[in-house]
């Protein structure tokens, strides 16, 4: 029975292969849309684990903490040293958050200074990626500050200049002196505006010495999301041996909103997916409906001869269901094709390409697919084949065979 | 002789809007296991509704349609599917192979919807052929075929599933009168030499000199039931 629907399909050449082309396109669009879709996922992923970590450490309650002092790791370095024991294949950062108010030629801003003191791995990362301007202040450096370009902007200062910071209410000096050494750009804006980067030593000098707010950790070989599942285990051994009054949080729950808009890019990419099979799908019952009015009297003989009910309504479904397999495999080739080169590494086209900057995605993008979004597709491939079917299946299935025998269109 | 299928005072009508047109009027008939019957009569006369009830094409309205001892008139559509494909073989009169099959493929789709697995449906397929003289026209489509050639390959896929009765609606009415009677002339010797019982409408005399029975109807009944010696 294949070998004929596979000729009856082949009748028509013209419309079958508009048909099937149709499939095709759909399939390459939705092969195209999810490599984008996960290039953009992966770009945010990598974004958000850079700044924030795949773990970050914490006191316990720091959420709920109202005063600067409560939601510090005062034995940070006996920490620090747990925490290398248990994850020794995590690079790691130390950082001490201090909110404060930061003022240069005569202007000011409320910011947030980051003490912080990176593996080496980090710490070249960091520089990579966000220092345009200058050095980073090393790392028992009490004196240099590296400042967002838009803060330093905003404060009309320069390398070279000297800015002053008050961090009232902290456990240190709560003020200090810092010469301008590198400017940054995190890529959002907002970020750019607020931030402002110390070494650890210096910020412990300003706010709390010894302590941190945070560790960050990253784990190097898991730069996909579809990779992020491992960090549970991490997560779980950390916790274990740190003891409750340490939280280790994931990135999803550090940034949750950002996790949720993640989540949902796949589901929002299905839904765009269907309407396109949808689509296609009126073409392909259009399809299969004209073969069966061309073909009713052959029907009638096939079911005079002794084809039942059930053998009438496969054959016009295993058509139906030929025409839509192979548009989808050449779709699927040339999506493979395309997100095979994608996969590479892309950029999009200015001024694209800053305005994703500015919303926290990274200028160069990797396109991938996963098996699940495969596994999609062949549902959706199938699902159009058979339900595009159906109701010429069921009228091919209901024609009585002496009447279709007779019929002339 | 077994009788292996017999109606019992059977009527059909049609209904088209308002007219109804009465195409049996009471008609019984026994047909016998090794006949070479034909079923003549003018067109209207209600050859082919017989043939298609007999055939479990079609119902009758009133009355009774046998196979052995199972009354096949009240079965399902999947039941008379079931039986048409295990019990009669069907000869059309526009010869309705499927066009895109080739001869070898067209005789072996009965034995394909039976379910035969390829080897053997192909085997027996070309079987059949040869037995109907198209064997080195396996691999054509019916498009490459003369109109004789299509029927007989017609003829090869009612006989290679082996039924008990092939049923032949005006097999030789689009063939010219040499071509149809060296058809009428295989289903004989298949008659005569392997005991293939057949029953075939017919309205051309000449080919009634082949059968050894004679149905006439007229109007809805049968007006003649003659038993002939074959030419």
């Amino acid at each position: 029975m294949f070998a004929l629907a596979w000729r009856n399909i082949w009748r028509k050449r013209g419309r079958s292969l508009m048909t099937a082309g149709a499939i095709a396109l759909v399939v390459l669009i939705t092969f195209l849309f999810f490599g984008l879709g996960t290039a953009v996922d992966n770009g945010l992923y990598q974004r958000l684990t850079e700044r924030a970590g795949h773990l970050q450490v914490h006191v316990t309650g720091y959420r709920d903490v109202r005063e600067f002092a409560d939601g510090l790791i005062y034995n940070a370095a006996a920490v620090q040293h747990q925490i290398q024991a248990t994850l020794p294949e995590a690079e790691w950062v130390a950082a001490l958050d201090v909110p404060g108010l930061l003022e240069g030629d005569g202007r000011s801003r409320g910011i947030v200074l980051s003490g912080m003191a990176h593996s080496p791995a980090l710490r070249a990362q960091f520089s990579d990626t966000h220092l345009v301007a200058g050095t980073l202040p090393e790392l028992n450096d009490l004196q240099g500050i590296a400042l967002g370009s838009r803060l330093a902007r905003a404060l009309r200062v320069e390398l070279g200049d000297t800015v002053y910071l008050y961090a009232p209410g902290t456990l240190g000096f709560g003020a200090a002196a810092y010469t301008v050494v590198g400017l940054l750009d995190y890529g959002e804006a907002s970020l750019d505006a607020r931030s402002a980067f110390v070494s650890l030593a210096a910020a412990q000098e300003l706010a709390a010495p010894d302590a941190v707010s945070r560790f960050g950790l990253q784990f190097p070989h898991i730069t996909r999301l579809i990779d992020d599942a491992r960090i549970l285990a991490y997560q779980e051994a950390l916790s274990a041996a740190l003891g409750p009054a340490y939280t280790v949080e994931t990135w999803r729950q550090v940034e949750p909103a950002m996790a949720a808009t993640i989540e949902l890019t796949e589901p929002m990419m299905a839904v765009f997916a269907a309407i396109f099979f949808v689509l296609a799908g009126l073409l392909v019952t259009n399809t299969i409906y004209l073969s069966l009015i061309e073909r009713i009297r052959e029907f009638g003989v096939i079911m005079a001869l002794g084809a039942n009910r059930r053998q009438v309504i496969g054959m016009v479904l295993t058509e139906s269901l030929l025409l839509c397999l192979a548009g989808a495999a050449v779709g699927a080739a040339f999506g493979g094709i395309s997100l095979a080169f994608m996969a590479q590494g892309f950029s999009f086209p200015e001024p694209l390409a800053s305005a994703y900057a500015e919303l926290g995605l990274p200028r160069v993008f990797y396109a991938g697919i996963s098996l699940s979004q495969v596994l999609t597709v062949l549902v959706f491939t199938l699902a159009t084949a058979i339900l595009a079917a159906l109701i010429p299946a069921r009228a091919a299935g209901k024609l009585e065979p002496v009447e279709a025998m007779r019929f002339t269109a | 002789m077994k009788t292996i299928l017999k109606t019992r005072d059977i009527h059909k009508t049609y209904r088209t809007g308002e007219v109804e047109t009465h195409a049996l009027r009471g008609v019984d008939l026994e047909i016998h296991a090794g006949e070479f019957t034909a079923i003549a009569g003018p067109s209207g006369s209600g050859k082919s509704t017989l043939l298609h009830i007999l055939g479990g094409l079609d119902r009758p309205n009133q009355g009774e349609v046998w196979l052995g001892e199972a009354r096949i008139d009240s079965l399902s559509f999947t039941e008379l599917a079931k039986l048409r494909l295990t019990h009669f073989g069907f000869v059309f009169q526009a010869y309705n192979l499927i066009p895109v099959l080739t001869a070898l493929e067209n005789a072996a789709f009965v034995l394909e919807l039976q379910g035969m697995p390829r080897r053997e449906r192909e085997a027996k397929a070309l079987e059949a052929l040869a037995i109907l003289g198209i064997a080195e026209l396996t691999g054509r489509r019916p498009n490459q075929l003369s109109g004789g050639q299509q029927q007989r390959v017609a003829v090869a896929r009612a006989l290679a599933a082996n039924p008990r009765l092939i049923l032949a609606d005006e097999p030789t009415a689009n063939l010219d009168s040499k071509t149809g009677l060296a058809l009428i002339e295989h289903m004989q010797r298949l008659n005569s030499e392997d005991g293939v019982t057949f029953l075939f409408s017919t309205h051309d005399p000449r080919l009634l000199e082949h059968v050894t029975r004679t149905v006439y109807l007229e109007d809805g009944k049968i007006v003649k039931d003659s038993v002939l010696q074959a030419a």
